[in-house]
């Protein structure tokens, strides 16, 4: 699908992102670097998918201050926090913003590696997700309102006799809506149509 | 021209007038000045001629006249009625020398009395008490034959005529009362015998107009009478004539033939010797008149008419005495109401005054002494008041030495007339325990401004200097807190400044590694290139420490003169609560005279405190009993030792060894720093900072430092 997965590294100590992005080369990752928040964000858009090293005590805004402009901004890329020993209580700051994971300098290479890689794959998840989200959500406008309305009463449970009897039309009507909202969305059986639904509700 | 040539005769003469000295002879003019004359110029002008070595004269007197006459000396003789006489001869020692013998038709008499008369048609009065209620005319008050005859008549009758008359009065002269009686302008009159007789022989009168009152009859005595009868007129000598004169007078008179021209122009027949004239004296000592006007019993009455001027006078002295006596004795009572007023204001401020407050005399005993005083001494002001304030309350220094007397400074006040403050010493409580206090003397002064001791105004500072050490402390652990806080600034920022390079390092050998391994091919330009940064960062941390050693380089401490028994007693005084909370008996043993040291004295104390507070924490597992913890201070030859001990634990063997070293600590809370720091200062001010422990033995730790020379 689109686009590969890139490593957006922000650090203000040049010799740590340049070495951060190194060791992202060598595990096969794309890695894009930055000297500081602003930087990141003039340059971002947030259909990148990827993930977010981000160091918490920087000049200018600061690792914290820019985790809370990407939520306003409503990016959910996921932030890898990197700081010194001294700076714990910032991380758990991050971490209860919601930041993906923590991590301490100087690094053990596998543990961050393994955070990247969840990070990337969640993001990816994600994504895909919110794919399927709207593509149903592009499917269900199609639908009529009287379509709408017996795809609510079938998703409760109703009978078709039931929804006859609570929309006033006949049986063989209600069976005709079905059939279109079935193809519309669709829907492979009637499980799969619940399923769909509710996944959505929930998305 | 006539008048000078009379004068001019009259100087001729002048040697001839003098020649006869001139007597004068005072004569009540009872009858009006006129008829005196008249009647005794004769008499006058026999003695002239009887002694021409005199000239005598009459002089008429009015009744009120004759006492100034005879007392200032204006007359030689006198001749007055009986009644003044008596008067005369008592007061002014006036002597009769004849008695007049009157004359009446062919007889002569020498006695008289008094006549109460009215006109003849009052047929109602007859007796005296008829005269009730009636007017009374009578000559004077000190006439006899006029008034004060019928007067002993009405009071021997039971009449008193002031009381019981409508009205008595007085006219002056004789021949006036029988006109006005005559005249009825009253109802009756009283006039001496004869005088009746002779207006109606001159014709003034008629007898048949009167009716007498009373009338006595018998003695024979010819003339209409209404009393008793008294002896005649005397003739007297006035005290300053000399006695030949009086008795040539007195033998002239008596001479005198009865049928003389001058006595039958007198109307008299003659002189005899003088009488008895005890009826007169019985007279006014009855009627209680001069000179027997005391006579009488005094009554309160007379008393007041008398002396009333004068009790008066009393009354209102005695009144403004009392008045000032009062107005004194109020005053008196409101100063002294004023002057308790005032001492017990006195005492009242005196007593609510937190700070204690006595007086000092001379000698050094105290005169005064306010509550606040009994309160923080415990002395009661009975115990205090007259006892010498300086043994009881200054006998001992802080330091446990005597304090001298002569060294008082509250004796140095009244000696030298000073004022004086004393911000930091002790007074003795009661109890034996000792109170820090402040204190101002202050001399005091009597009236003349000479000094009679001093007042001495303490403070207990006892809070004061809880206060200041509180906020001693309060400072030193801001310090040591700060100290530490920069400490563990400067460690976080060192591990910062490391971490950086450190995992750039990291990163790019991980990263290369990683490469290496996976066998990728035309990498080694690019691994060569990673390598050349590893090493840049390699020196970039060797920079970071470089910097860091300058740093602290920087900070070399400013060094002063250091006492160090006065740096341990601040420090103890610094730890007595965590001493007193640790159950610690403290000993300390500081060498007197102790060389001052070169040193940093934070630094020093740093030391002391970390030794002191490591020995009281080490002895936390010991029961209270076994505490102990000396400090002893003494010199070596070239250095000072300065000896921290307890009785703790001790030191096992296995870590004397690296208990100077960072980090390493036998305390469950602590960083293992403080011996490492205390060693490094120490060594630092060129001394050694020794261990001598063994276990179950006691900590003891000996800081050794070289006595240097400022700048050595």
């Amino acid at each position: 699908m689109a686009e590969q997965s890139t490593v957006f590294i922000i650090d203000d100590d040049e010799a740590v992102r340049d070495s951060l992005s190194w060791l992202m080369k060598s595990a096969g990752l794309l890695a894009e670097t930055f000297a500081s928040a602003d930087a990141f964000l003039n340059d971002y858009r947030e259909d990148r998918p990827g993930c977010l090293i981000l160091d918490i005590r920087m000049p200018g805004m600061n690792g914290l201050e820019l985790q809370s402009v990407l939520k306003e901004r409503r990016y959910r890329l996921p932030i890898i926090i990197i700081s010194g020993h001294a700076d714990v209580p910032m991380a758990v700051r991050a971490l209860k913003a919601g930041a993906f994971d923590f991590i301490e300098k100087p690094f053990n290479d596998e543990l961050l590696l393994g955070h990247v890689q969840r990070a990337i794959e969640q993001d990816r998840h994600r994504r895909e997700d919110m794919a399927a989200l709207y593509q149903w959500r592009a499917r269900l406008d199609t639908l009529t309102p009287r379509e709408r309305e017996v795809l609510d009463l079938v998703v409760a449970g109703a009978s078709n006799k039931k929804i006859s009897g609570e929309l006033g039309v006949s049986t063989k009507t209600v069976e005709a809506h079905r059939a279109r909202v079935m193809e519309k969305l669709q829907a492979e059986s009637l499980s799969h149509l619940v399923r769909m639904v509710i996944s959505a509700r929930e998305g | 021209m006539q008048r000078q040539l009379f004068a001019l005769l009259l100087f001729l003469f002048l040697p001839l007038a003098q020649a006869s000295q001139p007597i004068t002879i005072g004569v009540l003019s009872h009858r009006g000045d006129e008829a005196t004359l008249a009647h005794w110029s004769g008499t006058a002008d026999y003695l002239t001629e009887v002694l021409p070595d005199y000239r005598f004269s009459i002089v008429p007197l009015a009744f009120e006249e004759v006492t100034p006459a005879v007392e200032g000396e204006k007359v030689d003789f006198i001749l007055v009625n009986p009644a003044i006489y008596v008067n005369l001869e008592v007061r002014y020692r006036v002597s009769r020398i004849a008695t007049m013998r009157n004359r009446w038709g062919d007889d002569a008499y020498n006695t008289f009395g008094g006549v109460i008369f009215a006109r003849a048609e009052r047929y109602d009065l007859n007796s005296l008490s008829d005269l009730k209620g009636g007017t009374l005319l009578a000559v004077n008050e000190s006439s006899l034959g006029g008034y004060m005859m019928a007067l002993r008549e009405f009071k021997a009758a039971g009449i008193e005529p002031y009381r019981d008359l409508r009205d008595v009065s007085f006219a002056g002269t004789h021949d006036k009362v029988v006109m006005a009686v005559r005249n009825g302008r009253v109802d009756a009159g009283t006039v001496r015998t004869d005088i009746l007789e002779r207006m109606a022989e001159e014709g003034q009168i008629n007898l048949n107009e009167f009716r007498i009152i009373n009338e006595q009859t018998g003695e024979d005595f010819p003339l209409l009478r209404s009393t008793r009868l008294y002896p005649e007129w005397p003739f007297s000598k006035v005290r300053h004539t000399s006695n030949l004169l009086a008795r040539q007078v007195s033998v002239a008179l008596a001479e005198m033939p009865e049928d003389h021209p001058a006595a039958l122009l007198g109307n008299y027949a003659g002189w005899t010797i003088p009488l008895d004239y005890q009826p007169v004296h019985d007279l006014l000592q009855e009627l209680l008149l001069p000179p027997y006007q005391y006579s009488r019993q005094f009554t309160l009455l007379d008393v007041w008419q008398r002396y009333w001027a004068w009790l008066f006078s009393g009354l209102i002295l005695l009144l403004i005495m009392g008045g000032l006596t009062t107005w004194v004795l109020r005053l008196n009572r409101e100063l002294s109401h004023a002057k308790q007023r005032l001492e017990q204001r006195h005492a009242l401020i005196l007593d609510s005054v937190a700070d204690g407050i006595y007086g000092v005399d001379t000698q050094g005993n105290s005169t005064f002494v306010n509550r606040a005083m009994e309160e923080i001494t415990g002395w009661k002001a009975d115990e205090l008041i007259g006892k010498n304030q300086h043994y009881l309350l200054h006998h001992t220094r802080a330091d446990g030495t005597p304090f001298p007397g002569q060294e008082c400074p509250v004796y140095h006040t009244f000696r030298d007339d000073k004022p004086r403050y004393v911000d930091d010493d002790i007074f003795w409580r009661k109890d034996g325990s000792s109170i820090p206090v402040e204190y101002s003397s202050t001399p005091i002064r009597d009236d003349n401004g000479k000094v009679n001791g001093a007042v001495v105004v303490f403070r207990d500072i006892t809070e004061r200097k809880k206060a200041a050490e509180e906020a001693r402390q309060h400072q030193m652990e801001l310090a040591h807190v700060s100290r530490l806080s920069t400490m563990g600034e400067m460690a976080s920022g060192i591990a910062h400044e490391l971490n950086q390079p450190l995992s750039a390092i990291s990163n790019y050998t991980h990263g290369s590694i990683r490469m290496l391994k996976s066998g990728q091919e035309g990498i080694r330009r690019e691994l060569i290139e990673v390598m050349e940064r590893v090493a840049s960062q390699a020196e970039r941390a060797g920079e970071i420490i470089r910097q860091l050693r300058r740093f602290i380089r920087k900070e070399e401490p400013e060094r002063n003169a250091v006492d160090i028994n006065q740096l341990i007693r601040e420090l103890v005084n610094f730890l007595q609560p965590e001493l007193q909370k640790a159950g610690v008996e403290l000993q300390l043993q500081l060498e007197q005279g102790m060389p001052l040291l070169w040193a940093h004295d934070i630094q020093l104390e740093q030391v002391l405190l970390n030794l002191t507070r490591n020995a009281i924490e080490a002895m936390q597992e010991l029961p209270k009993s076994s505490r102990r913890l000396l400090i002893r201070s003494s010199v070596l030859q070239t250095e000072v030792e300065v000896l921290v001990e307890d009785s703790g634990q001790g030191i096992d063997e296995a870590m004397r060894e690296s208990i100077f070293e960072p980090f390493i600590t036998t305390k469950t809370q602590g960083m293992g720093l403080g011996l490492s720091i205390s060693r490094a200062i120490v060594e630092d001010h060129g001394g050694t900072l020794l261990l001598d422990s063994a276990a179950g033995q006691g900590t003891r730790l000996r800081i050794i430092l070289p006595i240097e020379q400022r700048g050595a």
